[in-house]
């Protein structure tokens, strides 16, 4: 009863279009990504949901590195490196994965501070290949490797997450249906969007737009180009082994072809490239439409014609970078701008900043 | 004792594999500064062109060269043609590295890598009979012939690429492109045909090797971007833009793999491969005999 006054203040100004814009899409959006499991019982459209979370997800925390000014073919390792990490502490020392998760952050940060020290400094494609190479090398190490000391790293054969006695239930991320899972990843996914537009509004958001749009210039007025590109990679590869954890926990498996390979990180990389690389909502946008098409594209197919979803990724990744180079976000962009001045009266807060402008 | 020595000789020709390669995209960084992502699988391309030119018409790989060699120019200049010129038209004269002409090439890898599993199937495949063949044993050492001959390609064409660039007319395009384009167009020459017929040049002298690789390496789809990978590596060591570094970088992971390989399990030895590309960035990131300042 206390509510109701509230709420028809909110009408109120919902009539008069006082509520920017852009407020009203994100409420929707959220209350209907929300209410989706409830509605759609089936788990094969779970799952879809829950991939386009994930790869949004991995996407975003790829697209970091992406607003810096560089580009990484290898954010599969760092995928991995999370799942291996938490996936191993579970098994051997019957550590949670929810803890896991922040041991297996902290090894992609180790392992991210190698390859990136060296090469961030440096202009050219230095960064792209090594971080390419690490991925490559890894993969071949964990595929040949089957004891690392005492810990089983299960070589090719990979690693099946399965609860065992004193370890199972929510406590140890295990949970019996899809739709937990469903929450977590929309909530890991609503949060690095959220984490990419906040750091976009201090400082080291103008760091990045300086940084790539010219390195150069950008050094000049005293902004440590390697020093910035440095840390924003390490929070990059942080957070794609906490999205690494989530996917060990999801499958219940992993192995050296699903979480170290380079179709993984090819992945990653159209879904951000479709949506728009170096921009805020770029690589969600492109999940849900790239994530969607594959999964559609995979179970149509089954396990026939194998390489030929990657042919299709492939021609995808060429068309846009050909044609569309800054990617779906900026048409989606001006297509919500459009719905407001044609359906939304035009209110004092109209000239606040659009979303994800560039 | 012997068998390091076998192993560093072995080494040193199967550098000389990884070389065909790397100099190759050497070549094409050199002149365009882009890195060729999808040369891996641009290699395995004509690599395929050979082996089906023998099972369907018996021509021997090293006869194939005619046809092999011509078609992988004609594919590489069309690929610079079609493909990447548009993205040098877009962006700003001044910008060297379009990390966009980057991710288009991993797009052609991606295309070309899996179109030949689509195509020929997961299947390793080889060629069986060729005009030379045999194994020569001298000492302790047992070499097969055409390792031997395709190490002294390697040799040729690096020395060969070398005369061309600085001796003949065309080579002075190429490098006064390489050094200012603006300047190179200021005076009249074409920029993006010359960009072209280096794209061509390096897809057609790594096929020119691939042709030779054919006779004793077994070829299958998904090999082509764990190549790749080490030309990576290779030119980086070698110094990107050298054609003599990316063969003496090839010849140095060549070795580091084998001789390694005698002490650690081979996957370890891949390791040491990435621990050296790593220090030479840090040491001297223009590598062992680059130009290039970074």
């Amino acid at each position: 009863m206390k509510q109701s006054p509230r709420i028809g203040a909110l009408a109120k100004r919902l009539r008069r279009g006082q509520i920017p814009f852009d407020r009203i899409v994100i409420s929707v959006l959220l209350i209907l990504l929300v209410i989706i499991p409830f509605i759609l019982k089936e788990p094969f459209y779970m799952h879809i949901f829950i991939m386009i979370f994930l790869f949004g997800y991995l996407g975003t925390a790829w697209g970091l590195v992406g607003q810096s000014g560089q580009l990484s073919f290898g954010h599969a390792a760092f995928v991995g490196l999370g799942a291996y990490t938490s996936t191993i502490m579970f098994l051997n020392l019957g550590v949670s994965p929810w803890l896991g998760m922040l041991v297996g952050a902290i090894t992609a940060t180790i392992a991210g501070a190698v390859i990136g020290y060296p090469t961030l400094r440096l202009r050219g494609p230095y960064f792209a290949l090594a971080t390419l190479a690490f991925c490559a090398i890894l993969q071949i190490y964990v595929r040949n490797t089957q004891y690392l000391g005492p810990f089983n790293l299960g070589s090719a054969w990979g690693l099946s997450v399965s609860p065992f006695p004193g370890a199972e239930g929510p406590a140890f991320f295990l949970f019996g249906s899809k739709t937990p899972f469903y929450f977590i990843a929309l909530a890991m996914l609503v949060g690095i969007v959220s984490l990419s537009y906040l750091l976009n509004r201090t400082r080291i958001g103008y760091y990045w737009r300086a940084m790539r749009s010219d390195p150069d210039a950008a050094e000049s007025l005293g902004i440590n180009v390697g020093r910035y590109r440095f840390m924003t990679f390490l929070m990059s590869c942080a957070l794609s082994a906490i999205g690494g954890s989530f996917y060990a926990q999801y499958f219940s498996f992993i192995d050296p072809t699903g979480v170290l390979d380079l179709s993984l990180s090819i992945q990653i990389v159209l879904v951000g490239v479709v949506g728009g690389w170096q921009t805020v909502f770029g690589p969600m946008i492109g999940s849900f439409v790239i994530t969607s098409i594959g999964q559609l594209l995979r179970a149509q197919l089954g396990g026939a014609y194998a390489g030929l979803h990657l042919v299709v990724y492939g021609i995808i990744l060429m068309l846009f970078i050909l044609y569309i180079p800054r990617g779906l976000n900026a048409p989606v962009m001006r297509g919500l701008s459009w719905l407001e001045t044609k359906y939304w009266r035009p209110s004092r807060n109209a000239n606040n900043e659009k979303v994800g402008r560039q | 004792m012997e068998q390091v020595a076998s192993a560093l000789v072995l080494g040193i020709l199967l550098g000389c594999l990884y070389a065909v390669l790397a100099i190759g995209l050497s070549l094409i960084f050199g002149i365009i500064r882009v890195i060729n992502f999808a040369h891996g699988s641009i290699f395995i391309v004509f690599l395929y062109l050979g082996f089906f030119l023998w099972q369907f018409w018996g021509i021997d790989p090293y006869l194939s060269i005619l046809i092999v060699v011509p078609a992988a120019f004609a594919f590489g200049y069309g690929v610079q043609h079609i493909l990447i010129r548009p993205m040098f038209l877009r962006e700003k004269a001044y910008v060297v590295e379009p990390l966009g002409v980057l991710l288009l090439l991993a797009g052609l890898d991606l295309v070309l890598s899996n179109g030949c599993l689509l195509g020929f199937g997961p299947y390793t495949r080889a060629v069986t009979d060729s005009y030379i063949s045999g194994v020569i044993q001298w000492g302790f050492l047992i070499i097969s012939v055409p390792r031997i001959i395709l190490a002294l390609v390697a040799v040729g064409l690096t020395f060969g690429v070398s005369w061309m660039m600085n001796h003949t007319d065309l080579g002075h395009r190429i490098r006064a492109v390489g050094q200012n384009r603006e300047a190179a167009a200021i005076c009249g020459i074409n920029v993006h045909h010359v960009y072209a017929i280096a794209f061509g040049l390096g897809c057609a002298v790594s096929a020119f090797g691939g042709c030779a690789t054919l006779p004793f390496y077994a070829i299958f789809p998904q090999m082509g971007m764990s190549l790749a990978i080490k030309a990576f590596i290779i030119v980086i060591l070698g110094g990107l833009g050298s054609v003599p570094g990316a063969l003496l970088g090839g010849i140095i992971i060549g070795v580091v793999e084998s001789v390694g390989g005698q002490f650690v399990p081979g996957t370890i030895a891949i390791i040491f491969s990435l621990i050296i590309f790593l220090a030479i960035i840090f040491v001297r990131p223009k590598g062992l005999m680059g130009t290039i300042e970074v």
